[in-house]
């Protein structure tokens, strides 16, 4: 809710030009009436209608620099007839009514280009710059005569204290945390050019292929195809890109080359995928990096922790080559400890802490005891079969004749009963709360389907109530069987023990896979970090500074376990807010930042949009998976990821959703 | 299939077509601008725009595959009002040159303003002025650019150069060199010929010719053995005598592409030839006093035809050494195979998921293969095997494997492939399991350098790929070794996926070599033809007797597509011609196509006359030029194999027989726009440091009783010690082998 002068944001009509302020009908929608802490908005303008906040705001210049803003954004584009000329046409005719040089039969023609552009135009911007301006001319009619009819400018058309900020977004790149611009990069497969569509993605996300594979996929929540039939497989289709890089052995397609070296330095806390992405961004702005490491291997969780059935480790290395190619410097089997953090405050112009987390918490059973052989945490587990399998570090995981039971229902839990079963359980056990349909929701179909096909045993609505040893040694556990009693006021369904239905698993393994949470050991007492109430360090979300000046944070550590791109996107923005602060040691957002985040809490998907000029039905392309018999044994990559034709198929259904959001201030 | 109805009409959709492609199938018009058929979608022009029953809003046929049931309609007030806007939008501001363009008459803007029947401009925006970008070949004019992006999609899906970018930015919008100042790219001209206005012209043409002054004749390009079809674009030059010449070469750039040398290279024909009655009596005589009559592979399939029957009329040696190698090959190939020919094709290749490229430059050898190539790895994802001693710049965006492996140990290579590729256990014949469970892989491994890991990740890569071909190049030709190598590549072909291709090293080769009993050397008086010899027979117009070139003259050519296809007389003729000659010596036919049909005697060759033959693609794309050689089955058919012979390295200086874009030979090197060209040795700085010598020396060697000069250019991007030293201003003898030692002597300056 948002308190307006006039809006007709998502068709709604507001319109209290004739109202006293305190009777002003509010807007149904959470519009950006704030700007920024010491910035009120006038007006916010975008694909799906106008808000103005104040009644002074010189609507036609509002609507010639709507127009502008295309024209800038074309500076990006030129890609189909009616945008590209339509686009000019239309700013040349505002501009041409703003400055008191307008006809009617301008606005004829504006009318007529506008319709065009909407019915044709190849991506959204052209099909939705016009609306607002429509909406603007039928709504505002006076303004538009006065000016033709006495050849006057409009009165703000000289002013130049007036600040118009745009953004252009989509749907999906507003859902992904590391706000990858993902119709450019399906763009670059469609047309066949994987470099563009390589260098698209690095924009904001240098794991490509990593976010090509593994990425729970936000974005495929929020795609808009969804409201014609099904979602872009957007993940998928960023996976080729990186494949052509690889396959044909090129330079690494960075988005930019890298500024020159400007004398400043960061540190980076951990190489997991969230000081990977500092790192490539600090280095990119000129910026000197080392990256500390405890393990003996880069890549942090998703080397160690995602096993190389889901994410070969030689395509992973790839992005981390994609890091070095920038001069980062590396420094692995260094833990770094309370007193490294004081050197770095001496040495280094900043910090990224980016150490994850990586203690595994317990399941709350009775007798649960650590250090009991037969319990063995998901993270060691993991850390033992990938360094092996991967790196030939340490010692294989053999699980013969053994019967390995994890608890959990996240994508951890998954990975180490796949791995139990590649290293040749007798049995795999998983044990979970909730149903099938909540662990699908918290990892993905494909993972749950392909475990079950493996022969993972899942049993649902179970809990472990208690440890049980011989001589110290865990033998078997004791489950609880729970099921859902719906609550007869219409509330939450609750979990309710079922009486008499205890059981128990002779287990030699109890691998728990709950959830994990971070160790801050490295963090100097007497700085007196504030942590949030889930133990993870306190940021405002926006700058990821944490409460000591100059040290910065980003990834799990910051929000606790998430996924890949969650700490992809915290890390870009660090990095970007830090390449200043290196600078002038002040906080600042740039103004796309700002737009970004306020784009976010408006939400640019509407799931109840109804979507024209789109032939639905289509099917969303399956690439092909390794059959059971063939993977479940070894490493082989299980995902053989689209062939070029499934590809494409999938590239054409894109329907490039961009739009432009402005907001005048 | 997807039953949905057209405009009422009920039509089915096969897989993969859009609903574009079914109404131009089946003969429903609906207008585009940025549509190509050999690429993918621009999707830009957005005229292709049609309505879908029940559904809002305008959907892009070019783009969307139809859904079973759906009704669409492909004209409506309002679509005919968005494609009248949109060819408004295209007119806005387009310079009104039409009396100068060179696209006049021949222009897509032209055409649809017309028929869409824009009469008056609704709409205006600011004017720009951009000056016309003038890249040697071709020159791009910003302001008449529509920017449809159909250069820009056939330059990267189809050629590979990927050399020409999108320069964003709205209205401001053009076509820009990829990520260089300047045009850096092989010149094919395909661009010019996709370009649906008069934005990226000839330059060599510009403002030479009105469109509609040029006569268009249909013919074969007679530069190398991938037989493309062009179009030689004619122009009478004289009211009063019979003489025309060449302006351009078209192609019908929808369905098929050409190279820069079948572009650029049309003018070879002899000129100003007359009827010489003393000079043909000498050459009458000279073929009755021969011992031996050689020749080259760019002749007609006919006149080869009538070669062979003056052979046995004469009862002379018929030598042709490039035929001669690729006989024997294709020979040693048919005792493994028991097939007359390779199986494998240019659509092969193209709908490759697996390539295997030996012992060829393909990309400036045949860059018809090399086309195909990008097409696989852009269509397909194909994975790019290139074998070869010498990595070529020009395939980098297409190979994704470069192995390298020393110059000399093809055999052992191929012998390693074999080993790699073949499933034993599918092998009954002894020999051939004898040979494989034999081969020492350690020893040739290390021979020929091509590392162990390598062949295990090409077999790795093999596991997924449903359609593969094997590509062999020149070099394996003029191996020493050669008919070991062809038995084994015949097998590799019968026991695995693989589709063959042996590319014939010149125009015609494979139609000599299938037509001709060829005989090893020559001896004693020789009459050559296009061959330097005691009496020369000369289409190059340096000979005793003028003959004419291949764009003069009618017949057929046999391709490296196994395909017969017409040559049309593009220019005149004023002299004598093979068939006149041979006439004279006995034989009788009135024109030399009279023979076409005779080629029916000769296994695999159809009998059907000249003017049976057809020669175009149809509106689908289909090739319907000549026929295809059958490819039968031959009588039991033995073989054996031999061991792998150990060959001594190439050391010192190494140089390569190959060939700069854009020239292939005498013939390409004699046309206007490509005379210029250096004729050069260019090698690394590491054979400078070797040979002692500098950039710009010029150098002096001999190969074979050749004697080389030439300028040494250093090319940074070239690494190793083997040099390349183009032959294209030579008769080039292409049964050697490409590889030679040699010792360089600096010349005086």
């Amino acid at each position: 809710m948002a308190k307006v002068y006039f809006s007709t944001w998502k068709g709604e009509e507001v319109d209290n030009r004739t109202a006293e302020v305190d009777e002003w009908k509010e807007s149904a929608y959470n519009l950006p009436e704030i700007y920024s802490v010491d910035q009120l908005s006038k007006a916010f303008i975008g694909w799906d209608g106008v808000a103005i906040f104040s009644p002074w705001v010189d609507v036609v210049r509002l609507a010639t620099e709507y127009a502008a803003q295309y024209q800038v954004y074309s500076e990006a584009c030129g890609r189909c007839a009616p945008g590209r000329w339509g686009g000019r046409i239309l700013y040349d005719l505002m501009d041409k009514i703003a400055r008191g040089d307008g006809d009617y039969s301008d606005i004829d023609h504006l009318k007529e280009v506008s319709k065009t552009m909407m019915e044709t135009s190849k991506c959204e911007i052209g099909k939705t710059v016009p609306k607002p301006l429509l909406d603007l001319l039928d709504h505002f009619p006076d303004e538009f005569s006065r000016l033709i009819d006495n050849k006057e400018k409009s009165k703000d058309y000289d002013k130049i204290n007036i600040d118009y900020i745009a953004k252009v977004t989509a749907p999906c790149t507003d859902a992904c945390p590391a706000h990858v611009d993902i119709p450019a990069y399906i763009e670059g497969v469609r047309d066949l050019r994987f470099d563009d569509s390589l260098k698209a993605t690095r924009q904001t996300m240098p794991l490509a292929h990593t976010c090509g594979r593994v990425c729970p996929h936000p974005c495929e929540d929020e795609c808009r195809r969804i409201n014609v039939d099904h979602p872009i497989s957007i993940m998928e289709l960023k996976r080729l890109g990186a494949d052509y890089e690889t396959d044909h052995h090129l330079n690494f397609q960075h988005p930019i080359k890298a500024k020159p070296k400007n004398g400043k330095k960061v540190a980076v806390v951990g190489a997991g995928p969230a000081g990977l992405t500092g790192a490539y961004y600090l280095a990119l702005e000129g910026i000197e990096v080392d990256v500390y490491e405890e393990l003996p291997v880069l890549g942090g969780e998703v080397a160690v922790g995602v096993p190389e059935y889901r994410m070969p480790i030689d395509k992973y290395n790839q992005d981390i080559e994609a890091v070095k190619d920038l001069g980062v410097n590396f420094i692995t089997n260094h833990k770094v400890s309370a007193d490294d953090m004081r050197r770095f405050e001496e040495d280094y112009d900043a910090t990224l802490i980016a150490s994850g987390t990586r203690l595994s918490k317990k399941v709350r059973a009775k007798n649960e005891v650590l250090t009991m052989p037969g319990y063995w945490g998901a993270i060691e587990f993991l850390d033992q079969v990938n360094l092996w399998e991967k790196y030939g570090i340490g010692e294989p995981v053999d699980l013969t004749d053994k019967t390995v039971v994890c608890v959990g229902g996240g994508f951890t839990s998954m990975d180490v009963v796949r791995c139990s079963i590649r290293a040749n359980a007798k049995r795999v056990v998983m044990i979970y709360r909730r149903d099938e349909k909540t662990i699908i929701r918290n990892t993905t179909y494909e993972e749950y389907h392909e475990a079950v096909e493996e022969g993972v045993e899942f049993m649902f609505y179970s809990a472990v109530e208690e440890i049980i040893d011989t001589d110290g040694t865990l033998s078997s556990l004791k489950i609880n069987k729970f099921e859902l009693i719906p609550d007869p006021n219409g509330g939450r369904a609750q979990l309710v023990k079922i009486e008499d239905a205890d059981f128990n698993i002779d287990t030699t393994y109890l691998i728990p896979a709950v959830s994990q949470s971070a160790e801050f050991s490295h963090l100097p007492k007497e700085w007196d970090f504030e942590m949030t109430s889930w133990g993870t360090l306190l940021t405002n979300s926006k700058d990821y500074m944490t409460s000591k000046k100059g040290f910065f944070t980003a990834g799990d550590c910051e929000y606790g376990p998430m996924t890949i791109v969650n700490a992809v996107g915290q890390a870009k923005r660090a990095a970007s807010v830090i390449s200043r602060y290196v600078h002038n040691q002040k906080i600042t957002l740039t103004n796309d930042e700002i737009m970004e985040d306020h784009l976010r809490k408006m939400r640019v998907y509407d799931k109840k949009e109804i979507v024209t000029g789109w032939l639905p039905g289509l099917a969303r392309q399956e690439s092909e998976k390794l059959a059971v018999e063939i993977r479940r044994d070894n490493n082989k990559e299980v995902n053989l990821g689209f062939t070029q034709k499934e590809a494409m198929d999938e590239a054409d259904r894109c329907m490039r959703c961009y739009y432009i959001a402005m907001i005048v201030v | 299939m997807t039953n949905f109805k057209i405009d009422g009409i009920d039509v089915q959709a096969k897989e993969d077509e859009t609903i574009l492609n079914v109404a131009r199938r089946l003969s429903m018009y609906i207008p585009t601008m940025c549509y190509l058929e050999k690429t993918t979608p621009s999707a830009s022009c957005r005229l292709c725009v049609v309505e879908v029953k029940g559904l809002d809003g305008a959907i892009l046929s070019c783009q969307t595959k139809p859904t079973e049931g759906i009704e669409v309609v492909l004209n409506s007030d309002n679509l005919q009002n968005n494609r009248e806007n949109i060819m408004r939008l295209y007119d806005v501001n387009h310079p009104l040159e039409c009396g100068v363009c060179d696209k006049s008459g021949a222009c897509d803007l032209q055409n649809k303003t017309l028929e869409l029947n824009v009469d008056k401009q609704l709409f205006s925006a600011k004017d720009q002025s951009r000056k016309i970008e003038q890249w040697g070949l071709i020159n791009y004019d910003h302001n008449l650019c529509i920017m449809c992006e159909k250069c820009t999609h056939t330059c990267n899906e189809i050629i590979g150069d990927d050399a020409l970018d999108l320069r964003f930015g709205g209205y401001n919008s053009s076509i820009v060199p990829k990520n260089a100042d300047y045009l850096d790219c092989t010149f094919c001209g395909e661009c010019i010929a996709v370009c649906p206005v008069g934005a990226l012209i000839s330059s060599d043409f510009q403002y030479t010719s009105n469109a509609w002054e040029l006569q268009k004749i249909p013919s074969t390009c007679a530069h190398c053995s991938a037989g493309c079809a062009l179009e030689y674009e004619v122009k009478q030059t004289s009211s009063i005598e019979n003489k025309a010449d060449i302006y351009r070469v078209g192609n019908n750039y929808e369905y098929n592409t050409l190279c820069g040398a079948g572009r650029f290279a049309y003018d070879f024909d002899n000129k100003n030839t007359t009827k010489d009655l003393d000079e043909f009596s000498n050459a009458i005589d000279s073929f009755k006093k021969a011992d031996t009559i050689e020749f080259d592979s760019i002749i007609s399939n006919e006149e080869a035809y009538i070669l062979q029957a003056l052979k046995e009329k004469l009862g002379v040696k018929l030598v042709n050494k490039d035929a001669y190698a690729y006989q024997s090959f294709l020979r040693a190939y048919q005792s493994a195979s028991g097939k007359l020919l390779y199986s494998g094709d240019l659509e092969n290749i193209k709908n490759s998921d697996q390539v295997i490229v030996i012992g060829s430059r393909i990309a400036t050898d045949n860059p018809a293969v090399r086309y195909h190539l990008t097409m696989a790895v852009k269509r397909n994802k194909a994975n790019i095997i290139y074998f070869h001693p010498i990595e070529d710049k020009l395939m980098q965006n297409v190979v994704s494997d470069f192995i390298k492996y020393e110059a000399g140990s093809e055999e052992g290579v191929v012998a390693l492939l074999a080993k790699v590729l073949i499933d034993e256990n599918i092998v009954t014949n002894k020999t051939v399991k004898d040979f494989l469970s034999n081969l020492d892989e350690g020893n040739l491994s290390a021979q020929s350098n091509v590392g162990e890991e390598e062949l295990a990740l090409l077999a790795k890569k093999q596991l997924r790929a449903k359609v593969s071909t094997l590509i062999i190049g020149q070099d394996i030709l003029g191996h020493r070794n050669a008919n070991n190598i062809a038995k084994l590549v015949a097998l590799i072909e019968k026991y695995t996926i693989y589709n063959v291709v042996i590319v014939p090293s010149k125009t015609n080769t494979l139609g000599v070599s299938l037509i001709c009993d060829l005989d090893e050397k020559a001896k004693g008086y020789t009459v050559g033809y296009n061959i330097k010899a005691d009496y020369t027979l000369s289409a190059l117009g340096d000979g005793d007797l003028d003959m004419p070139a291949l764009n003069q003259q009618e017949g057929t050519l046999t391709s490296l597509d196994k395909r017969v296809t017409p040559l049309n007389v593009a220019v005149p003729f004023g002299g004598f011609t093979l068939n006149d000659i041979a006439n004279a010596l006995g034989l009788y036919a009135k024109n030399t196509i009279n023979y076409t049909v005779n080629l029916g005697e000769i296994n695999g060759f159809k009998a059907i006359s000249f003017d049976d033959l057809e020669n175009f693609y149809s509106d689908l794309g289909e090739d319907i030029r000549g026929y295809v050689l059958n490819n039968i089955t031959l009588d039991e058919t033995s073989f054996e194999l031999e061991d792998v012979e150990e060959l001594p390295s190439f050391d010192g200086s190494v140089v390569y027989a190959c060939e700069p874009v854009l020239e292939f030979n005498q013939f390409t090197h004699k046309s206007h726009q490509l005379k210029n060209q250096d004729v050069l040795l260019v090698g690394s700085a590491q054979f400078a440091l070797a040979s002692k010598i500098n950039d710009g020396d010029k150098v002096k060697f001999e190969i074979d009783g050749t004697e080389y000069e030439r300028i040494f250019k250093l090319d940074s991007e070239l690494k190793g010690t083997i040099a390349l030293n183009h032959t294209f201003d030579k008769e080039n003898d292409a049964s050697l082998y490409r590889f030679s030692q040699v010792k360089i002597n600096k010349s005086e300056v």
